[in-house]
């Protein structure tokens, strides 16, 4: 009760503390959340067909494998395997707009995105993600410098892919150079599926093979992705704690007349850690809830927002959302009740001189 | 009783008490009097168990302060202090601020003793909505809530009107009568007219 009285009375610098706070939250709320969003995007992407991948050997990126597609024909033909599709990824100025991701795919592939209205592609023609269909009212469109003609919209759940656009392997081949990125593989029998990878492995010297599990725990891209939202979010979340922590004890300091006062009454250090304490606590809590509910509301609208092409999602997992609940509070409380301990442990009448100094 | 036996002070290198001795018996009104730096609230804050001494005791019905178990307690149940600035705590009302001080079984005597200083009426104000008498009054009623053995004042009618002062004295010299010991300190001297033991301290 005393705690809510304190926080009440003094409203601006509740409010300097719950300011603090909630932007630090925020920062690593969405800092980590876009990252693990985008390795969330292409990790499902990837996951969404197939039980193996085969990538050219050595190549740290995708974007710049390239792999046999004649490779395709002799992969069918081996035991338990029930399809194989080949797929290139890039990226490319479409139109007006200065980038957008391309796929371009065996037609046996085309049925994973789902049509809105037109057809499938032939070759010379594309159809193009929802969000990105949005950009053009015209019948055909430049990608680099050739031109196609759009034959239908899809949509799909992944972000990349709703704002890129789909068009045959032929024609992505010519566009990009290459025979194909990536051949993905599924199995009749998920018990042959490590067996069917090595026979795979077996055809080409100049080929990786992996499940496709095992690409995403392993690709470098997403770990490139992982470590550097890590440190650049683990740098950001230290500098808000510490800016919590700096901040509870500005504000512990600035009371210490009060304290002086209680302890000339006779209030016990306990009695003023306690107080503080849920002081602490109550701001906290409450600024994480508005700064979880501030990150949530910005990650909805981020896939909606034009100038970032509609291919920003965030994925906030619970485990991030509760080790920065426990960081908030510890950093709280260690910034408030430390100096509140230390300042407990002087003569009262030294706390108020202090306080009125 | 009070007993100061051999206590000095110092703030750094500066010394503002020296080698002080005496007794305070129960039931007396101490006038601390002195010129501005010469010690006063020092020894006041030191009599009162807010600052420790930097050498030298103090003894409070026999009892060593340094000695005291729980100190928290002891301030509570035996010490009233009225500040100059009142020093009530700004974001609880009148009742809750004497209510902070008070023990649980003293609780009881809060509207009694604002009723007595004429102020029950601002029990539910906060101290920034009311006048500086009646901040004073409302820190003299903290200060005895506990029914305490010993107030201590420190220029209680620093921030006040002579008419104010002469509230405050004379609720002060009413506590006396009811058996309390008071202690003092404060430039001014109308102070003698109620006092019953006078320190002059020199700077």
């Amino acid at each position: 009760m005393t705690a809510i009285k304190a926080l009440r009375k003094n409203p601006l610098k509740s409010l300097l503390i719950f300011s603090s706070i909630t932007i630090a939250v925020m920062a690593i709320f969405l800092i980590s959340s876009v990252s693990q969003g985008v390795i969330g995007m292409y990790s499902k992407m990837i996951n969404s067909d197939g039980d193996i991948i085969v990538t050219q050997k050595g190549i740290s990126d995708t974007f710049f494998s390239n792999v046999d597609i004649g490779l395709i024909q002799k992969i069918n033909e081996l035991k338990h395997v029930s399809s194989s599709y080949a797929m290139i990824v890039g990226a490319s100025p479409v139109g007006h707009i200065p980038i957008a991701g391309i796929y371009g795919t065996t037609a046996n592939h085309f049925e994973h995105y789902k049509l809105l209205r037109g057809v499938y592609p032939k070759e010379g023609e594309v159809i193009l993600g929802e969000n990105l269909a949005k950009q053009f009212s015209t019948s055909n469109i430049n990608i680099g410098n050739k031109k196609f003609e759009i034959s239908g919209v899809y949509s799909s759940e992944i972000g990349f892919e709703e704002g890129g656009l789909v068009m045959n392997i032929s024609d992505a081949g010519v566009l990009f150079n290459r025979s194909a990125s990536m051949l993905f593989v599924s199995s009749s029998s998920p018990n042959e599926i490590e067996s069917i990878a090595k026979k795979i492995s077996d055809l080409s010297s100049e080929i990786e093979v992996k499940t496709t599990q095992n690409f995403v725990k392993e690709y470098n891209q997403f770990k490139i992705i992982e470590n550097s939202s890590l440190v650049i979010s683990t740098l950001a979340f230290a500098m808000g704690l510490m800016g919590i922590a700096s901040v509870m004890s500005m504000i512990v300091n600035s009371r210490k007349e009060e304290f002086g006062i209680m302890r000339a009454l006779g209030k016990s250090r306990f009695f003023i850690i306690k107080n503080l304490f849920f002081e602490t606590l109550i701001m906290s809590i409450s600024a994480y809830i508005f700064a979880l509910l501030l990150s949530l509301g910005i990650l909805a609208l981020l896939p909606h927002i034009e100038m970032l092409q509609w291919y920003v999602n965030g994925t906030l997992s619970l485990s991030t959302a509760l080790y920065v609940l426990a960081s908030t509070i510890f950093m709280a409380l260690l910034g408030s009740l430390l100096p509140a301990w230390i300042a407990s442990k002087t003569d009262p009448i030294l706390l108020i001189n202090q306080g009125c100094a | 009783m009070i007993q100061a036996s051999h206590v000095s002070h110092f703030y750094g290198a500066e010394q503002v008490l020296f080698d002080l001795s005496f007794e305070i018996k129960n039931g007396e009104f101490l006038f601390l009097s002195g010129e501005s730096g010469s010690g006063k609230s020092t020894l006041l804050s030191i009599l009162s168990t807010l600052l420790k001494p930097s050498s030298g005791e103090l003894f409070i019905e026999g009892e060593s302060v340094l000695e005291i178990k729980n100190i928290d307690y002891f301030r509570q149940s035996k010490i009233g202090f009225v500040f100059q600035f009142h020093y009530l705590i700004n974001y609880l009302n009148v009742y809750e601020n004497i209510a902070l001080a008070a023990l649980e079984d003293k609780k009881q005597n809060i509207n009694k003793i604002l009723e007595e200083l004429g102020i029950l009426e601002l029990s539910s104000r906060y101290p920034n909505e009311i006048s500086g008498g009646q901040r004073q009054r409302v820190a003299l009623a903290r200060a005895l809530v506990n029914e305490p053995k010993i107030i201590f004042a420190d220029e209680p009618t620093g921030s006040l009107d002579s008419k104010n002062s002469k509230i405050v004295y004379s609720l002060l010299a009413q506590a006396v009568q009811k058996g309390t010991t008071v202690v003092v300190a404060s430039h001014d001297m109308q102070i003698e007219n109620y006092a019953t033991q006078i320190i002059r301290l020199k700077d």
